[in-house]
């Protein structure tokens, strides 16, 4: 991936394309060719042409290379070290980009020539220069190396119509739409740095309508939280990366440990129950795993305030059952048409317990440009237990009057916005990168990032103006102050103070527990009662009070 | 989070009499139905480890053991048990000690005495709450006169009731509806009275009936319980319930506009609390068991480095930047602290349920005893539900944790306004896969006829039941309703174990599993759709591959197999020769298996051929030594072979020189073993 002409922009360009390449995707090798150049740097010697960094994993190094051509300084150096030229030949230009490609050793899953240029008729007085591009261009996409162009605004308009076209093809154009090309220039230049993920299926299942008839579905996940990438441990002398063993051993012989010379345990009361490890496995297990159908249900008989897990996404699988598609697809035409979900019993894994999920339709949703906004398939949705599901003691209710919540209502008239799920970055994770970034770069400072969780405050209290306070008449009593502490609090701890039951026991009572031993069930508080009432001296402790009513009562 | 001093007193209160221990033919007596419930009530209380105490008191028994009883009064009631922390001792008494009686006795009198007991027990000792469940079938005769002190007693110590009976009762005019949306359903759809039920019984009921109404009104119906319900739905023991522990904040429009909140969680995943420790296999103890990490360089030695010389670095593409912890806490993401604010507000399409995260769900009420905030927050709630829109806000539980965005919708209910909040996304957490249209896709466009059996599949499994007079839709089979049955079989297990150490795991209870299963109605009717679909829609099973080859596919890659077994033997080398056996073994294990005995005969006696025109005869006595010989009769009945031509097969060859040369001399190389098979 590579390639470029023309000045500042392209250099930034390019930066970002590393910075962002580090941390989406750090398997990526990338090279970095200039063409049109003064000088030439290439295998074989083509003008032009110069090669600055051959295809590698990217590092800091490299970033810090280009980075000696940012600013005046680096425009003189550029000048200096490789110069503009005015001529070269596209075709030249891919055939020294595919040799890059063939130096490497190993295997690439796949190949991209990204052209940064702000030139869309390169080659318009030249028809023979262009033909050749073209059949260039052609002879790569057979070999599987992809062009994708990365246009820079031109005035008066970038034309793809002129010259382009018949170089780049739409990959997948058999399956009907138009994937968003993950890497189109908006999103190599984004600031946001984020990992990229292949598509994976994380479990291939059988859904099961009854016992003998099956389909096969791929499981996705479509949200996954995401985590800051793990440390490395390094040595501290070298800053080379350690090996990082785990052994178990003997403690009396200093023998190391198989697993089967240990078993699993737990301790209740004075009890110990031991388990082999197999069989803490094995109590896991009720199903195979798969999906069985329970019944369908009515869509609304979803809560949505019953939430418990991330949802995944269900597709047709081909590769255990022929024909799941035409099944699955059939199930989805149908669920959508009468607004029903499905209800499945779920093991993803064996020795996994089952729980309960909603198989909810989706529709296929395309935007003008027919990118995919959202695949068809069904939303697995889980379903909490009865255990998941706690009591709340909730507040009395309390019903505000038809005025307030008008006014109420212009106040959230006011904040409207189109929410969208990439609207947010993680902070978090933002600071982390942009730290990396920093030290690897020998940054004085990690670049600005902006935290958009937080609330635009000024914003927002201008679009309110008056209506804020509008509101508090309505609804707060005017000494009210609902950032104050509460001073109710106090008075119940009073109260509750005072309706503290005292502790009387009768004597009855208490030598009913003597006799019987219950005595220490007793709280420290009405022991010291009791204790008060037979004029004995007992001491602090628990123990010490059981001791005195014991002898007391024992005697009398 | 559960609170410790959160403790309840409980008395189970089970009749053992002489009508308990009948049943049906082929039905558990309810005497074994009561102490399935009442073990599987105490097993969690002894898992869960929680602070409750409880008691047992049996009614029905030969023998008197109370502290009321009198000359003839409150007789055949024992305590078995005081009020205390329950333990093994207590189980192995239910599994083995207590036996049906040949008495009967008066549940109020044992209610009674349950009473008493509670009353004595707690004194000068924290309970949040005290509670008495009585196991009874209702047989036995009973004096009515005291039922007035025993509600008045009830209320005034704040004792909670509930019954198990071995049948359901008519709960008329109940929809049974527990404010939840779903309904509680016992076992047979609608109630109706119970087979073989005697007027004793129905007498038992009616007054049963009565004690729950005086203390809680309608409400108290729900607290009647049948056995089988309360195998299903453990949650009817409502005692187990966890409180969320309050979190205070204020909600925030802006910075002028802040609203007093209190929020709990409502839902959260419940997760087995006690994890295995790994201990000695012989001594059983973990002490005698250390696990220790150890780091080292990646030299030929792998030379050992202590933890105090080794940093953290974190990769950025080709290279490793050390990035110690001390500056990371340094540099990281500092939060603003503890907050609840609104970033905006939109529809509430906008936020689909396929983008909420997180682990929990909170519920979000204005904070206690403030009227002025119940009235603001009630206001954002209408405010919110009528215009059918959401707030997003950034919350973060205090200064430590990282801050969300998330989404707080409005939930009305009758007796209580709240709102809701979840956890949405970061632009990091999502994935944007593409998948293929399943519309205009000609190989999986589904035709009428199957559409239409797909439409017959889920009229007929519906979950619901609609009742068009009320307008009401009754849920057959409420998830949420269900306990998570991993618990009660880990408990099943460890207590089975604890009882008896020598024995394996026992199966999973059935009652477990037909709670997990849909209604065998439900089940029932889609018998005849889903054959309909099994014929309309052609589903075939795809072989896999590596696990389990079958004939047709093992002989797709036999090219590949013969290749190998040709270049092993043309390295002419011993180690190879014995590889080449293996493949030629499994080959023929695999033919056996599926019946294709006449392509690896076919193999072996073009192999035979092979191995003589290259005068591999070394490899040729291994394969003799070896006894691989062709398949025979008595292996795969379709075989036409012999067991005396199979063995005639291995003996040496008289003039195999000139057969072979010939084939030879044809042309015949790897391409003929190929072209055999």
């Amino acid at each position: 991936m590579r390639k470029k002409n023309k000045k500042r922009a392209l250099k930034v360009c390019i930066r970002s394309v590393y910075t962002n390449k580090i941390i989406s995707s750090n398997r990526d090798l990338l090279a970095v060719v200039f063409y049109g150049t003064k000088k030439d740097k290439n295998s074989v010697n083509f003008k032009n042409i110069y090669v600055l960094q051959e295809l590698d994993n990217p590092g800091a190094k490299r970033v810090q290379e280009l980075d000696k051509f940012k600013g005046q300084e680096g425009k003189k150096y550029f000048q200096d070290q490789i110069g503009h030229g005015s001529d070269y030949s596209l075709s030249e230009v891919l055939w020294v980009c595919a040799n890059l490609f063939s130096d490497v050793q190993f295997k690439m899953s796949h190949k991209r020539i990204m052209l940064f240029t702000n030139e869309d008729d390169p080659h318009g007085d030249d028809s023979a220069k262009a033909s050749r591009a073209r059949t260039k261009a052609g002879d790569l996409r057979d070999t599987g190396i992809f062009l994708d162009l990365m246009h820079l605004k031109k005035r008066g308009g970038f034309d793809i119509s002129l010259f382009y076209r018949d170089i780049i093809v739409a990959e997948d154009e058999d399956v009907g739409i138009h994937f968003e090309e993950s890497s189109k220039l908006e999103d190599l230049l984004r600031k946001v740095r984020a990992k990229e993920t292949r598509k994976r299926v994380l479990y291939r299942l059988k859904l099961k309508l009854n016992k003998d008839v099956a389909l096969t579905v791929g499981i996705y996940n479509m949200v996954q939280k995401a985590y800051r990438p793990s440390p490395v441990r390094l040595y501290r002398e070298t800053n080379e990366p350690v090996k990082t063993k785990t052994r178990t051993f003997n403690v009396n012989t200093g023998s190391l440990l198989l697993p089967s010379d240990t078993k699993r345990s737990q301790i209740y009361g004075h009890r110990q129950i031991v388990l082999e490890k197999e069989e803490t496995e094995e109590l896991k297990r009720f199903d195979e795993p798969g999906l069985i159908l329970i019944g369908f249900k009515p869509l609304m008989m979803l809560k949505k305030h019953h939430y418990l897990r991330p949802s995944l996404f269900v597709y047709p699988e081909e590769s255990l059952i022929n024909g799941s598609s035409t099944l699955f697809s059939a199930l989805l035409t149908k669920c959508l048409e009468k607004e029903v979900l499905a209800v499945c019993r779920y093991t993803p894994r064996q020795n996994t317990p089952p729980c309960f999920v909603a198989l909810v339709p989706q529709e296929e949703e395309l935007d003008d440009q027919k990118i995919q906004l959202a695949p068809p398939g069904f939303q697995l949705v889980f379903l909490p237990y009865a255990d998941d599901k706690r009591k709340v003691p909730f507040t009395e209710k309390v019903m505000a009057n038809p005025e307030q919540v008008d006014k109420m209502k212009a106040i959230v008239q006011k904040l409207r916005f189109k929410y969208r799920s990439d609207s947010f970055e993680n902070p978090v994770l933002q600071q982390h990168f942009r730290n990396m970034e920093a030290l690897a770069l020998d940054l004085m400072e990690p670049e600005q990032t902006v935290d958009l969780t937080l609330p635009k405050t000024e914003v927002m209290d201008k679009r309110l103006g008056s209506l804020v306070d509008e509101f508090k008449e309505l609804v707060y009593p005017p000494d009210y102050n609902p950032e104050g502490k509460v001073t109710k609090r106090k008075q119940n701890d009073e109260s509750s103070g005072s309706k503290r039951p005292k502790v009387e026991l009768s004597e009855e009572e208490l030598k009913a527990h003597v006799s019987k031993g219950t005595l220490g069930k007793l709280t420290v508080p009405a022991l010291k009662e009791a204790c008060r009432m037979y004029g004995l001296k007992g001491g602090l402790k628990k123990q010490e009070l059981l001791d005195v009513l014991t002898e007391h009562f024992q005697k009398a | 989070m559960a609170r410790s001093w959160n403790k309840a007193a409980v008395v189970l209160c089970m009749d053992v009499g002489l009508a308990m221990s009948n049943s049906f033919p082929g039905e558990e007596s309810p005497f074994e139905l009561a102490k399935k419930v009442i073990t599987m009530f105490v097993q969690r209380q002894v898992f869960a480890e929680n602070k409750d105490e409880v008691a047992l008191v049996l009614f029905g028994t030969d023998g008197t053991e109370n502290a009321l009883a009198g000359e003839d009064q409150y007789q055949n009631i024992t305590v078995h048990r005081h009020l205390m922390r329950p333990d093994f001792d207590l189980l192995e008494d239910i599994e083995s000690k207590i036996q049906p009686g040949s008495q009967q006795a008066d549940f109020l009198d044992a209610l009674i005495v349950c009473m008493d007991l509670i009353q004595k027990e707690t004194l000068g000792k924290k309970f949040e709450k005290k509670h008495i469940e009585v196991f009874t079938d209702l047989s036995s005769p009973f004096s009515r006169d005291q039922l007035d002190i025993i509600i008045h007693n009830l209320k005034k110590s704040g004792i909670s009731l509930q019954f198990f009976l071995p049948f359901p009762i008519v709960k008329k005019g109940g929809t049974g509806d527990r404010g939840d949306g779903s309904l509680l359903l016992d076992d047979h759809g609608p109630s109706f009275p119970p087979k073989g039920i005697t007027e004793q019984q129905k007498e038992g009921i009616q007054m049963v009936k009565k004690v729950m109404m005086s203390l809680e009104g309608e409400d108290g119906l729900e607290e009647i319980y049948s056995f089988s319900e309360s195998l299903r739905q453990l949650c009817v023991f409502k005692k187990m319930e966890r409180h969320s522990m309050p979190w205070s904040c204020q909600l925030t429009i802006g910075s002028n506009l802040s609203i007093k909140i209190v929020a709990y969680k409502s839902i959260t995943q419940e997760k087995v609390k006690k994890s295995w420790t790994v201990v000695d296999a012989r001594t059983l103890k973990k002490e005698d068991i250390q696990k220790e990490t150890v780091y080292c360089l990646n030299d030929d030695d792998e030379t050992e480095v202590s933890k105090e010389d080794t940093i953290q670095g974190f990769r950025y593409g080709s290279d490793i930047i050390p990035f110690s912890k001390v500056d990371e806490e340094q540099m990281k993401y500092r939060s603003e602290g503890k907050c609840f604010s609104v970033l905006g507000f939109c529809r509430s399409s906008q936020v689909h349920m396929k983008y909420f995260m997180g682990n929990q769900v909170l519920k979000v009420f204005a904070a206690k005893d403030d009227e002025a905030a119940a009235v603001a927050l009630s206001s954002l709630i209408h405010a919110l539900d009528e215009l059918d829109m959401v707030a997003v806000v950034r919350y973060a539980y205090d200064q430590r944790t990282n801050p969300q965005v998330g989404v707080a919708f409005p939930l009305i209910k009758d007796t209580y306004e709240c709102l809701v909040y979840i956890q949405l996304p970061f632009m990091e957490d999502l994935r944007q896969y593409m998948f293929s249209s399943l519309k205009n896709n000609r190989k999986c466009t589904p035709t009428e006829a199957q559409l239409s059996a797909v439409d017959a599949l889920i009229d007929s499994m519906s979950l619901v039941q609609k009742d068009e007079e009320e307008g009401t839709i009754e849920d057959l089979f409420p998830t949420s309703k269900i306990p998570n049955p991993q618990f009660q079989r880990l408990f099943q297990c460890l207590l089975h174990r604890a009882l008896h150490p020598q024995e394996p795991l026992p199966p999973i209870q059935q009652h477990i599993l037909s709670m997990l299963d849909p209604p065998t109605e439900v089940t029932a009717k889609g018998q005849v759709p889903v054959s309909k679909i099994k014929t309309l829609f052609p589903l075939t099973e795809v072989i896999k591959k590596k696990n389990q080859v079958t004939g047709q596919d093992l002989f797709q890659d036999n090219h590949q197999l013969i290749n190998h077994i040709e270049q092993f033997l043309d390295t002419n080398e011993t180690l190879y020769f014995m590889k080449s056996m293996d493949c030629i073994k499994a080959f023929r294990e695999e033919a056996i298996q599926f019946s294709e005995e006449q392509r690896f005969n076919n193999f072996l006696k073009a192999l035979r051929e092979k191995v003589e025109i290259k005068q591999l005869n070394h490899f040729w006595e291994i394969v003799v030594h070896d006894g691989v010989t062709l398949i025979t009769k008595d292996e795969v009945p379709g075989s036409s072979v012999t067991t005396e031509e199979a063995k005639k097969f291995l003996a040496p060859k008289e003039n195999a020189n000139t057969d072979t040369a010939a084939a030879f001399e044809e042309g015949g190389d790897v391409d003929d073993l190929l072209e055999l098979i």
